[in-house]
């Protein structure tokens, strides 16, 4: 009986604790979303901004939004979204229409996708979302063209970086404003290569070079890449070519092949290798055990150098011509009713105003999207003191993003796989280069 | 119709309707949506009508593979694990006073989340750090990449999943092993009968019935296996997608490809093969009763 009553209360206990287990599993799923900055960052930067709001808002005087509510879901957590709270707490305390914005975190990116699909099903879409453009290729007749906004009422739309105004017109009209901007760069191990006699590599051949000597004297790979089918496009297109076209995969060419080859070469020569044990490469750089990697900018704060090495950050190295991915999502409006677009409108205008940019993008790492916010002195001094800031704004004029097919989410997720594989099993060029043109030229 | 009939169909209707807009109508959307070639979930339809699904899914290679690992699978986890399970089950059951502890430990892992469980075996796989490398080290055999490689991904899993399925049948063959009258065992051990034999011909037969049950729920469960390959392997299907099971080929074409149909279409398949699997085994059950009766 004793015995019972003991048992029955550590099975009790064992519950508890695997709810906690549960909590806690949830929360390393959330905090590997690529999250950046300091929290008092946040704080300090809310107190100089209400000074600079009513500039633009000044334009346009006769407008008449009625006080409404928005809901906007997005995918930021932690610090970011403290940070996109601050912002739309200012937003909803300054507006002078009474607009309230409601923030909706819909988990990570992929939940998001998958919410905003079935919200689209089901004719439930919030009044705006934060989404990529591979999102939207189902029910693009939903999203409300923002053209005749930005002719209307928009403070300087050539500001907008030009990259970033390509991607948003896409479709043949202009579908949302950029927000969350980051661009993959070149983060390696500065201690190590001053040791090794190295310098951050630029092209294609440094970079081998540096696999080779790294290889030698420390019998570790030199490089790696979180995101495999980004990288491919990004070779494809540093070597002149074409990645994807409407019809098919484009690097049927021999620059497609020597961009593939250069990969396989990485890989089977030993200088770049896989994430191993499900890690992410900014914890396999912080254990040393990979002298340098791409990944996104907006990743950063995950390197952890308190063991003692100094972090480096480089434009990623480019071949014949230069192109870095570019990360991060756009801003897009689905309301359908007259008065709350504006109301949108007015929101959206505020998150991609200068000041706003600049405030984000300091605050959490991630790109400004306008051209006037990289000439503020607050953002000059940012980039003073932060090398990935600094290295991301040098890919600034050839930045890309993956164009958008019907088949963009499917190319993304076979050419991950299919490289992972051809690299496992140590694949020569020529198979590696026709096993992915097929594996592509199938999504269609 | 008799006015009983009536009255019970009336006390029935809820749950029929419960069942009807939940499982039912859902099953057969899915079967319609397997036959409908390039689905959108926009439009509600698909461009044609027909077995396109079907071919493309048999053509695929990443599908092939799933079914050959799900029977892998199927093959290692259910009756390794109900042999442990038939094993430490009787032990524990004759631990004495420590049979409660035990019977707590050795269901925790049915009480504890799948995810925060695979989190702890991914480092116990560790290649450089991990607990197994560093006992079968002890042994001179060399650190073995458990999550890189494509061949080891498969074990990996197999492993983690024969142990966290043993909770269930160890609970299910302890509340069994209660109903042997004490008389029988007494019996045995007048007779000196080795212990083996007591085991082979009194404990076995008599939780017959429960091993038979284990062995179904096993079968089903393992060929829905999901849950641990996504923790294990933190939301992908391992390397190269060498861990690949049918559900997450299902959830894979759904969540991240988009390709409904195809989806379907394997949910289809598994779905026969499991209707399969527990008609054969309802038929073999069956013939062993009418044959002991």
């Amino acid at each position: 009986m004793e015995m019972k009553r003991i048992g029955a209360t550590i099975l009790t206990a064992a519950m508890a604790t695997s709810m906690l287990a549960g909590c806690s599993s949830s929360t390393t799923e959330t905090t590997a979303e690529p999250a950046t900055e300091t929290s008092e960052a946040a704080t300090q930067e809310a107190t100089t901004e209400a000074t600079t709001e009513a500039s633009s808002e000044t334009a346009t005087a006769e407008k008449n939004i009625e006080a409404t509510e928005i809901t906007f879901w997005h995918a930021m957590s932690g610090a970011l979204e403290e940070e996109l709270t601050a912002l739309t707490d200012e937003f909803n305390s300054t507006n002078e229409y009474g607009i309230t914005v409601t923030l909706v975190n819909q988990g990570k990116y992929s939940d998001l996708e998958t919410k905003l699909m079935a919200s689209a099903a089901a004719g439930t879409l919030p009044d705006m979302a934060q989404a990529y453009n591979n999102y939207l290729t189902e029910y693009i007749d939903m999203v409300v063209p923002l053209d005749d906004f930005i002719a209307t009422d928009f403070d300087n739309y050539e500001d907008i970086l030009e990259s970033y105004r390509e991607e948003t017109s896409e479709f043949g009209f202009i579908h949302g404003l950029p927000f969350n901007k980051s661009a993959y760069v070149l983060f390696y191990n500065k201690t190590m290569f001053d040791e090794l006699g190295l310098e951050a590599p630029t092209t294609w051949e440094e970079l081998e070079a540096v696999g080779e000597k790294v290889l030698a004297e420390k019998n570790i790979p030199a490089f790696g890449v979180d995101d495999r089918a980004g990288f491919v496009e990004a070779t494809i297109r540093q070597n002149g070519g074409t990645y994807l076209t409407e019809t098919g995969a484009g690097f049927d060419s021999e620059e497609g092949k020597e961009a593939i080859e250069y990969i396989m070469n990485l890989y089977n020569n030993g200088y770049a290798s896989l994430p191993a044990d499900g890690e992410y490469f900014s914890t396999i750089l912080s254990n040393g055990q990979i002298a340098s990697y791409i990944g996104s900018s907006a990743g950063a704060s995950y390197i952890d150098t308190s063991s003692g090495w100094e972090l480096g950050v480089a434009p990623v190295p480019g071949n014949k011509e230069n192109a870095a991915y570019a990360a991060g999502t756009n801003l897009v409006m689905f309301t359908q009713d007259a008065n709350k677009q504006l109301a949108t409108w007015e929101y959206m205008k505020f998150l991609t105003s200068t000041e706003a940019t600049t405030e984000w993008a300091i605050a959490t790492g991630y790109l400004p999207v306008r051209e006037s916010a990289y000439e503020t002195e607050e953002y000059k001094a940012f980039m003073e003191s932060d090398i990935t800031a600094a290295a991301a704004y040098e890919e600034k004029d050839y930045l890309f993003v993956t164009p958008t097919f019907d088949a963009t989410t499917a190319v993304r997720s076979q050419v991950n796989s299919t490289l992972e594989e051809l690299i496992l099993n140590k694949t020569d060029a020529e198979t590696a280069f026709n096993t992915l043109l097929e594996t592509v030229n199938a999504q269609y | 119709m008799e006015k009983k009939s009536v009255k019970g169909w009336i006390y029935i209707l809820p749950s029929v309707l419960i069942m009807c807009v939940f499982t039912l109508y859902p099953l057969i959307r899915a079967i319609l949506m397997s036959f409908s070639e390039n689905y959108s979930l926009i439009k509600g339809t698909g461009t044609a009508f027909g077995l396109g699904n079907y071919q493309e899914l048999f053509t695929d290679k990443y599908f092939l593979k799933a079914i050959r690992n799900t029977s892998i699978y199927v093959v290692f986890v259910v009756p390794l694990s109900i042999t442990f399970s038939l094993i430490i089950a009787v032990l524990i059951n004759n631990s004495g006073k420590l049979k409660g502890l035990f019977q707590t430990v050795y269901f925790l892992p049915y009480v504890t989340s799948v995810i925060a469980i695979g989190i702890v075996w991914r480092w116990i796989y560790n290649s450089q750090y991990g607990l197994l490398n560093y006992f079968l080290g002890l042994f001179g055999i060399s650190p073995i990449g458990w999550l890189n490689e494509t061949q080891y991904s498969l074990p990996a899993l197999i492993i983690f999943s024969i142990w966290k399925s043993m909770a269930f049948d160890i609970l299910i063959f302890l509340a069994g092993l209660q109903t042997i009258s004490k008389d029988v065992y007494d019996a045995a051990k007048v007779d000196s009968t080795p212990a083996w034999r007591v085991f082979f011909r009194i404990t076995v037969p008599g939780i017959a019935p429960m091993i038979a049950y284990a062995f179904i729920m096993g079968i089903i469960s393992a060929f829905k296996v999901y849950n641990e390959v996504f923790s294990l392997f933190k939301g992908s299907a391992g390397p190269a997608n060498s861990a690949i099971t049918v559900v997450y080929y299902i959830y894979d074409q759904f969540y991240n490809n988009f390709n409904y149909g195809v989806a379907a279409a394997a949910a289809v398949v598994l779905f026969l093969i499991i209707l399969g699997l527990t008609m054969l085994q309802r038929g073999i059950s069956r013939l062993v009763k009418n044959k002991n009766s």
